[in-house]
């Protein structure tokens, strides 16, 4: 790479031209790009899901429980084939990780957006405007980080009980401290910075110089940390929906569907459990795998 | 390292469980009680834990047959009165001896102990207990009661000495947990175990074990596993689908017999607009449920046939009315409903919900054998023919205390309930009491009566069922009583009768109890 020496300079933020550049980086490595072919491919399948799916495993009309636990590949009486066999309820597995893919991306994602703004102006605030504000919220998200997730998620579910939107919510509230101590971390170095001084010097509102001057200098990390998130949101949701807590029965994640297939461990029925488990493999690790090149691009000291 | 030190621990584990000698007993429960005070819950696992401490008057065994237990024996002397004649010599745990007078502390306690989440006072209400010399007890009713001895193998019978004060809290670290039951209590470490150790003075059978180490393992397979691996020697609620596979292994043994406890449906009948049905639309509707042609129709949309082979994996009894054929006061002419999707649909259309309606199906999930899967192939049945049906299952904490009264008033919260019922006494008067007769808090009827089936002819029946000394003319009324509320009336739908797995390993047996409970004393060596 020739012009790596030239981006040194504003290394802190992605280049405004740079939408090429940061795509030679990325492809720099190929693993990164095989990873973020498969999520794409995952995150078609989630959203084209019901169009896709050979059956819809959500329409209890179709379902018949005489068609529960057929191995992978087996037909039943209409003449519909099972690639990944069928659950207890008699469920296509092939659609439901479909339908649950789409349900674990949907909730990984939208409770990640939502605690990334909900996080990041909250933290930036606290960089902003320091003095007891930063020192109150920081101790709030010392207190919450110093308790596990899936802790914090138990309690929240535990009180508000299940259901989709309360998933949501009881993601969002796990999530938000990590998204407000990095945007905090970066805030607090950018805050220093001759263009935000320039910027206060032009009597502009504190409102625009956080929204538009300090946040998309802070934009880089937020996205590290978004991606990785996300994922963590995944498997969280997963843990939640395997324990029970969660989704609702008839409409199965991926955890929930793990979980349905934990009890048929003994019998020898693998599929119910290990390929919704697969599914949910492959999509952490993708995203995952996604999430460390876009550090890696971010990060200046790994800069050549 | 970590994967050594694992290595390690299991390597002790082993060890420690060949160190154990054979006259030890380590058992794996999936409920453990929730607490030792025999009268703080009437709840099976209570229920049946407490059999290994305490003794009743009543005996009741394996198929729910009375024997003598502190009484030796009862009978009515005049119509409202029943002798019972208790057991001379009898020793409590501490050395002092059984008397009439413990019997009187335990009726007056057991009706007043604090907090109690369901009590006993339903087996003691309107029952005048005196003393007459130090070994018999006389019981005064206002109206003839040929359920007395059925009434009192539930209630255990505590030292008045020992109990005397003494808290729910008292019994559970041990302080006044003083029986006369073939095992002492040791101790309880909630969620950990429960240790008893031998009475070797007590009157019956001697216990075959020296101590015995009772464990809660929730899970399934989890106990399956203990169960294999060895740290247990004998564990309860086999799942069902694993009862073919573990009876191909020669280490181990298996025992199963049907229950008293049916698996059935309660469904509104008392609200005009119920909270969990509405039109497809989502508007408000008459409430069908109250339509006894819509009821019925549920019934025939129901493949009994299909929840027993592939829900309950073979193991369970397909059901027709409350108890299964052979106790008493069952019907000789009911047989269950037929699959016919077709005729239900003809149902629902004469009662004119030919378009169907939406409805919530609400379930426990760790209560009753694969509950949670009972209730979703009961919304794919129901489905099937027009009833959009969803399903909302949730843990039995959550469940019982909303089925029960968790709407506006204390009143019932769900619209149709799937549930279950163990008849403790062992006959048909138990369900039909609690679960169908017109709900009358005051006098203890219909006191799970979730729907509020009501029927003036049904009640009629019951009541002079529980007035009848003469069992066969009893057992008749019953079986009629029966017909009209399940037959005829469908107040609740039955589906199956639970079979219950035992499984121990090679060289125990236990025998198989219809009332569920889990009894060391049932587990002999071969």
């Amino acid at each position: 790479m020739s012009n790596v020496t030239d981006a040194k300079p504003q290394a802190t933020a992605v280049p405004a031209s740079g939408l090429k550049k940061f795509w030679a980086d990325f492809s720099e490595s190929r693993l990164a790009l095989f990873a973020l072919a498969v999520f794409s491919t995952i995150l078609f399948i989630a959203l084209f899901a019901p169009w896709i799916s050979p059956t819809n495993p959500y329409d209890l009309g179709s379902v018949d429980i005489m068609n529960s636990r057929l191995p992978p590949g087996s037909e039943d009486f209409a003449g519909n084939v099972y690639w990944l066999g069928t659950d207890g309820a008699g469920r296509d597995m092939l659609s439901s990780i479909f339908y649950g893919l789409r349900v674990s991306l949907g909730v990984g994602a939208f409770s990640g957006i939502v605690a990334m703004a909900i996080g990041a102006t909250i933290g930036l605030a606290a960089a902003y405007f320091g003095g007891r504000l930063e020192t109150i919220i920081m101790r709030i998200v010392d207190i919450q980080l110093s308790f596990p997730s899936i802790l914090m998620a138990l309690i929240i579910l535990a009180i508000f009980g299940k259901g989709v939107d309360k998933t949501i919510i009881a993601l969002v509230l796990v999530q938000w401290a990590y998204y407000a101590r990095t945007a905090r971390a970066s805030a607090l170095v950018e805050k220093n910075k001759e263009y935000v001084e320039a910027a206060q010097c032009l009597a502009l509102s504190d409102r625009r110089i956080i929204l538009s001057h300090i946040m998309p200098n802070c934009l880089a990390p937020m996205i590290v940390v978004g991606t990785l998130q996300t994922a963590h949101a995944i498997s969280l949701e997963a843990t939640l929906s395997f324990l029970g807590l969660g989704l609702p029965i008839t409409e199965p994640s991926l955890g929930l569907l793990i979980g349905n297939g934990f009890e048929y461990m003994y019998t020898g029925d693998f599929w119910i459990s290990i390929f919704p488990g697969v599914a949910l493999l492959i999509t952490i690790v993708s995203i995952n795998l996604v999430g460390d090149q876009l550090r890696d691009i971010f990060n200046p000291r790994l800069q050549k | 390292m970590k994967f050594l030190r694992l290595l390690c621990i299991g390597l002790a584990s082993v060890s420690f469980s060949l160190s154990a000698y054979a006259e030890d007993l380590r058992v794996g429960l999936k409920s453990e009680p929730s607490s030792i005070d025999p009268h703080y819950h009437n709840l099976g696992p209570n229920n049946g834990f407490s059999k290994h401490i305490f003794g009743a008057l009543v005996g009741s065994d394996e198929n729910q047959q009375h024997f003598p237990d502190l009484a030796v024996s009862w009978k009515p002397i005049d119509d409202t009165t029943w002798e019972f004649k208790l057991r001379q010599g009898v020793k409590w745990h501490d050395g002092s001896s059984f008397t009439a007078d413990d019997v009187l502390f335990t009726v007056e306690r057991a009706q007043n102990v604090p907090n109690s989440p369901s009590s006993f006072v339903t087996y003691l209400k309107g029952k005048t207990f005196s003393k007459v010399d130090d070994h018999t007890v006389h019981v005064k009713t206002a109206a003839p009661y040929p359920l007395m001895p059925n009434d009192l193998t539930t209630v255990k019978i505590i030292s008045a000495k020992a109990g005397k004060d003494a808290s729910t809290e008292d019994y559970n670290s041990g302080k006044a947990t003083i029986g006369t039951g073939p095992y002492k209590f040791v101790e309880w470490v909630p969620g950990d175990r429960i240790v008893l150790t031998r009475n070797d003075s007590y009157y019956g059978k001697k216990a075959v074990f020296d101590n015995v180490i009772m464990k809660p393992i929730k899970s399934g397979p989890a106990r399956i596993s203990a169960l294999l691996a060895g740290d247990v020697d004998f564990i309860d609620s086999v799942p069902p689908l694993d009862v073919a596979r573990l009876k191909q292994d020669d280490k181990l043994q298996l025992s199963s017999g049907p229950s008293n406890r049916v698996i059935y449906l309660h469904m509104d009948q008392f609200r005009e607009a119920s909270p969990h049905v509405q039109a497809k639309d989502g508007g408000a509707i008459k409430n069908p449920l109250m339509d006894v042609r819509v009821r019925k129709a549920i019934s025939h949309a129901i493949n009994r046939d299909a929840i027993v082979a592939r829900v309950m994996e073979g193991v369970a009894v397909k059901a027709g009315q409350l108890l299964p054929a052979g106790f008493h006061g069952v019907s000789e002419k009911m047989t269950p409903d037929a699959y016919d999707p077709d005729a239900a649909k003809k149902l629902m259309a004469d009662a004119g919900y030919g378009d169907g309606f939406k409805m919530t199906v609400h379930g426990p999930n760790d209560r009753y054998i694969n509950d949670a899967k009972i209730a979703e192939a009961l919304a794919q049945m129901l489905t099937r023919v027009g009833i959009d049906a969803s399903v909302e299952t949730m843990p039995k904490s959550v469940y019982f205390k909303r089925a029960s009264g968790g709407g506006p008033d204390k009143s019932p919260e769900f619209s149709f309930m799937v549930l279950g019922w163990g008849a403790g006494s062992g006959e048909a008067s138990s369900p039909l009491k609690a679960l169908l007769h017109t709900y009358d808090k005051s006098k203890g009827l219909g006191a799970a009566n979730r729907g509020r089936h009501s029927d003036a002819a049904v009640d009629a029946l019951i009541k002079k069922a529980l007035a009848t000394v003469d069992a066969d003319a009893r057992g008749k009324l019953l079986a009629e009583a029966t017909e009209k509320a399940v037959g005829e009336n469908y107040g609740v739908i039955p589906l199956h009768y639970q079979v219950n797995t035992w499984a121990a390993k090679s060289g125990y047996k236990y025998l198989p109890r219809t009332d569920e409970y889990t009894v060391v004393m049932g587990l002999s060596k071969d």
